[in-house]
């Protein structure tokens, strides 16, 4: 993590525009209320205890409700009660019912990131786990449970790693979920001096924990999908192991340059971030510096830590939003094609907000208006900082940008209701429709507090659309298929992904804000490289599309 | 009295005194000062004063507007040069700063006319580097990578223009030479980082341990064909108070670039901390040949002609310093001394 010393830019004049999406933190009153353990709650002496861990939305039971999974951390002390990963059932009442044990989750360690996604084609979403020493595959049963198969799987890894970002993607397009992993440095309690005992590890003249800055990077891994329940570690021959090390953080899967085939992007803190573009014959080119996604416009590398991807200027190409330190900007990098991206952070209106630690992010239409705004949660690493320096806080708000659909952006500080502005040390992020009202929730994980539920309550007349994807000849969870929307004038390219924001997984069922519109053309890039297209799918529906048998079920649902 | 009046003097090049009498000049001296060390936001405060002051003084506005533009306040510089240009009318500096500010504000047709028209005379050496940026963005790859590969030639060490360069011979299929620009990026990239490194060992060994073994690590930084790092080298050195160290670096800095304004200045500084005046004198003459309106060398040669007892060379050198920076009650103490003193004679 470093800062960059980027001064924040005068705001400007606001639109004065209403902004139709309202969250209240309703995470107790849904039954979210065990903290997240991860480390000492009052400082952070090691940087395993300050990096946090992800967040998923699921529906592991296949009821059309979206369950939430939350990863945890623990202390080096020793076990925490109640420290652990969690699993929650959605009781479609806006409540929700802790079955983790039940579900054979009860697991305490330090888990970093969760990718969800059907590894075995067989109907029902599996977890894996990233984590410190070592990295979880849960097998879905299909009943309610989960077995641990990571050690069956050939997933176990030789010696301790940390692992981050990690995401299901089939990069070889032969119907089956592969697996990609970065991994963040070398770590030992043992090796890494604790805050205050390396006069080197500084901030602002605040002793502070050491890294990643002066510790050793590491590569990232790829494991391909046997489809025997096992994998095979490819990392050296797909080529993504013959980049220089680097602090990898959050991992995404996406085709980003339209050519049928998935990238993966990799948000690496304080070295440059990686790109492997996806040659379609097994093997990966890292193109991060030549496409403009490594580094900032000044050629600067920057402190990656979430990226999310959506298509922000509604052209039918995906964008990405990159999160980073304090004293330094977030990055929106703009599609241009041929796997070239424009750095448009300053000129879009976002080099206003510069205060905060961002983690994780995304490119989401809150307010349904048809223009995906930007969204991103924020929390320190140096909680020892804020006594010296108020002005960089342990807990800070969560941070919203409105699309005002001419490329420029404008942050709503109070607009989008008291849970925004709310202090929370957090880290990963999940968007997802948990109460199906027809508009986007977030799940947010909080240091050592419990979870923050947001629920969007969506006012005014935007109308919307879902599009759940099922693969047949593709992956089953349809992960790597890009759906683009086309409405009133509008484009909008949208990817199925397994992992982003930070060390997260979302709703796979792709919200569609549409403003004015009642109707949307749509077209389906499938991951197996074949394309689809569907007219005049109405509003407010979530519909499901089964590869190659078209629309097999439309709901109506919200208001 | 002369040690009174050094004490006096040694400070002045860093002390701004707040004057009572508040004048244009004043203003636009402190706002100088404070710029040259990157304080932009207090340099902004003074030179709004000296445009409250006098409205008609387009100097004001303008070094105003360059402050408000290194602040990202784009739209107040924006009407802070377009001041000046209905005081004072159209220059190259103007044309060269609207055009950076439509660059920013997305108007690329905008910025290319602007810098174009200066490119070939420019104001500053970055404007082919501007005017490079604006053809791509404008979609012009092929003329934005001509202007890049002036900016390249002109600024060869410069990381950024090779990172532009780079990502337009990408865009524009040339792998070849795309491959070969991020290459000299990353390693002008890595030098970068470590020279960055190097100053802040050198910078917390000088702090924090014994100046022997701080030698030691900062000895990193002394390489022999660099003037840039040599002259920062020294200032680390000057910064705590180890002057003699900081000699052999600024000797060998401006044998290397005898048109560098910073080795020739602290090295002057460097001589007069160490009371070898008679040896101060030359590098501050240079660095007051190089930059005649930079107050802090003015000063300091007045002083060390002071010091040398070479009154009547002082005295026009302090007096020109008192322009500069009318507001400096020491100087002109010492002034006056030094007048009464001339009419004794």
């Amino acid at each position: 993590m470093a800062s960059r010393g980027v001064k924040p830019q005068p705001r400007g004049k606001l639109s004065g525009l209403p902004f139709h999406a309202h969250f209240t933190d309703v995470a107790a009153h849904a039954g979210l209320r065990a903290p997240v353990i991860y480390g000492p709650p009052d400082r952070m002496d090691y940087i395993l205890e300050s990096m946090g861990c992800g967040v998923a939305f699921l529906d592991y039971d296949n009821d059309g409700w979206l369950d939430i999974f939350l990863l945890s951390g623990t202390r080096r002390e020793g076990p925490v009660e109640g420290a652990t990963n969690r699993l929650y059932k959605n009781n479609r009442d806006g409540t929700f019912t802790d079955v983790t044990e039940k579900a054979g989750l009860t697991r305490q360690g330090w888990a970093c990131g969760v990718t969800i996604g059907d590894y075995n084609n067989d109907g029902f979403d599996d977890i894996f786990i990233s984590g410190w020493p070592q990295n979880t595959l849960y097998r879905n049963n299909g009943d309610g449970t989960f077995t641990d198969v990571t050690e069956k799987a050939g997933l176990l890894h030789a010696g301790n790693r940390w692992g981050t970002g990690c995401t299901w993607v089939d990069y070889d397009r032969d119907g089956r979920l592969d697996l990609f992993v970065s991994n963040y440095l070398v770590f030992d309690f043992d090796k890494i001096p604790p805050t205050g005992k390396d006069p080197r590890c500084d901030y602002k003249g605040v002793p502070v924990n050491c890294g990643p800055r002066g510790l050793i990077p590491e590569r990232p891994m790829l494991y391909h999908n046997n489809g025997d329940g096992t994998f095979t570690d490819v990392t050296a021959h797909s080529g993504v192991g013959s980049v220089p090390p680097g602090f990898g953080l959050t991992a995404v899967a996406a085709d980003l340059d339209g050519d049928g085939w998935q990238e993966i992007y990799v948000a690496c803190d304080s070295t440059p971030s990686l790109l492997f573009h996806n040659r379609g014959d097994g093997t990966f080119a890292e193109l991060g510096l030549q496409s403009g996604l490594a580094v900032n416009e000044d050629g600067s590398e920057q402190a990656g830590m979430g990226i999310a991807i959506g298509d922000f200027d509604l052209d039918g190409r995906l964008d990405a939003l990159k999160t980073h330190f304090a004293e330094d900007t977030v990055a929106l990098y703009r599609n241009t094609g041929h796997l070239g991206f424009d750095d448009v952070t300053m000129r879009s209106g976002l080099g206003v907000e510069t205060r905060y630690v961002s983690w994780g992010d995304g490119i989401v239409d809150l307010d349904n208006d048809g223009l995906p705004d930007l969204f991103w949660v924020t929390g320190s690493v140096f909680p020892e900082v804020e006594r010296k320096h108020p002005e960089f806080p342990h807990k800070s708000p969560r941070v919203l940008f409105r699309n005002l659909g001419n490329g420029r952006f404008e942050e709503l500080l109070e607009e989008a209701g008291a849970a925004i502005a709310e202090p929370h040390a957090s880290r990963g992020v999940a968007f997802g429709d948990f109460d199906n009202d027809g508009d986007l929730d977030i799940l947010i994980m909080n240091m050592n507090e419990p979870p923050s539920l947001l629920r969007n309550d969506v006012s005014g007349s935007g109308h919307w659309l879902k599009v759940k994807l099922v693969g047949t000849r593709s992956n089953q969870s349809a992960i790597g298929a890009v759906v683009t929307l086309s409405y009133s004038g509008h484009k909008q390219a949208q990817a199925v992904m397994a992992a982003s924001s930070y060390l997260s997984s979302g709703d796979r069922r792709l919200h569609f804000g549409l403003g004015a519109a009642e109707a949307a053309d749509l077209e389906i890039a499938w991951p197996n490289g074949t394309r689809e297209t569907f007219k005049g799918a109405p509003s407010n529906h979530l519909i499901t599309i089964k590869e190659g048998s078209g629309i097999v079920a439309r709901e109506r649902f919200g208001s | 009295m002369r040690a009174l009046v050094l004490f006096l003097l040694i400070g002045l090049g860093t002390s701004f005194s707040q004057s009572g009498q508040a004048s244009v000049e004043a203003h636009v001296g402190r706002g100088t000062r404070l710029m040259q060390d990157n304080l932009f936001e207090a340099a902004a405060a003074e030179f709004e004063q000296a445009v409250a002051a006098n409205p008609q003084d387009p100097r004001a506005h303008f070094q105003f507007a360059v402050c408000l533009l290194a602040l990202g306040r784009n739209d107040e510089a924006r009407r802070q040069f377009e001041q000046v240009q209905k005081l004072a009318g159209d220059s190259r500096y103007l044309e060269y700063y609207l055009g950076r500010l439509d660059l920013l504000s997305n108007d690329y047709g905008a910025a290319i006319r602007r810098l174009g028209s200066v490119a070939e005379n420019p104001p500053f050496p970055d404007t082919a580097f501007h005017l490079g940026v604006a053809y791509v963005s404008a979609g012009d790859v092929i003329t934005g990578i001509k202007w890049l590969e002036r900016a390249a030639k002109l600024s060869p060490n410069d990381y950024r223009i090779h990172y532009r360069l780079g990502r337009a011979y990408s865009s524009a299929g040339r792998d070849q030479e795309a491959a070969r620009e991020l290459d000299l990026y990353t390693r002008l990239r890595d030098e970068h980082k470590n020279n960055e490194k190097d100053v802040r060992d050198c910078a917390g060994a000088l702090q924090n341990q014994p100046l022997p073994a701080a030698r030691e690590v900062c000895h990193r930084m002394f390489d022999p064909n660099d003037p840039e790092k040599l002259t920062l080298l020294a200032q680390l050195y000057g910064d705590s108070g180890a002057f003699d160290d900081a000699l052999d670096p600024l000797k060998r800095a401006v044998q290397l670039d005898p048109k560098s304004f910073d080795a020739w200045h602290n090295l002057g500084v460097t001589y007069f901390r160490l009371q070898q005046y008679a040896k101060a004198r030359e590098p501050l003459e240079r660095a007051v040949a190089l930059r005649p309106e930079f107050y802090g060398s003015v000063v300091l040669l007045g002083a060390t002609l002071y010091m040398l007892g070479d009154d009547d060379a002082a005295l026009p050198v302090l007096e020109k310093a008192h322009r500069l920076n009318p507001s400096d009650a020491q100087t002109a103490q010492v002034l006056e001394q030094l007048r009464a003193k001339q009419q004794k004679k």
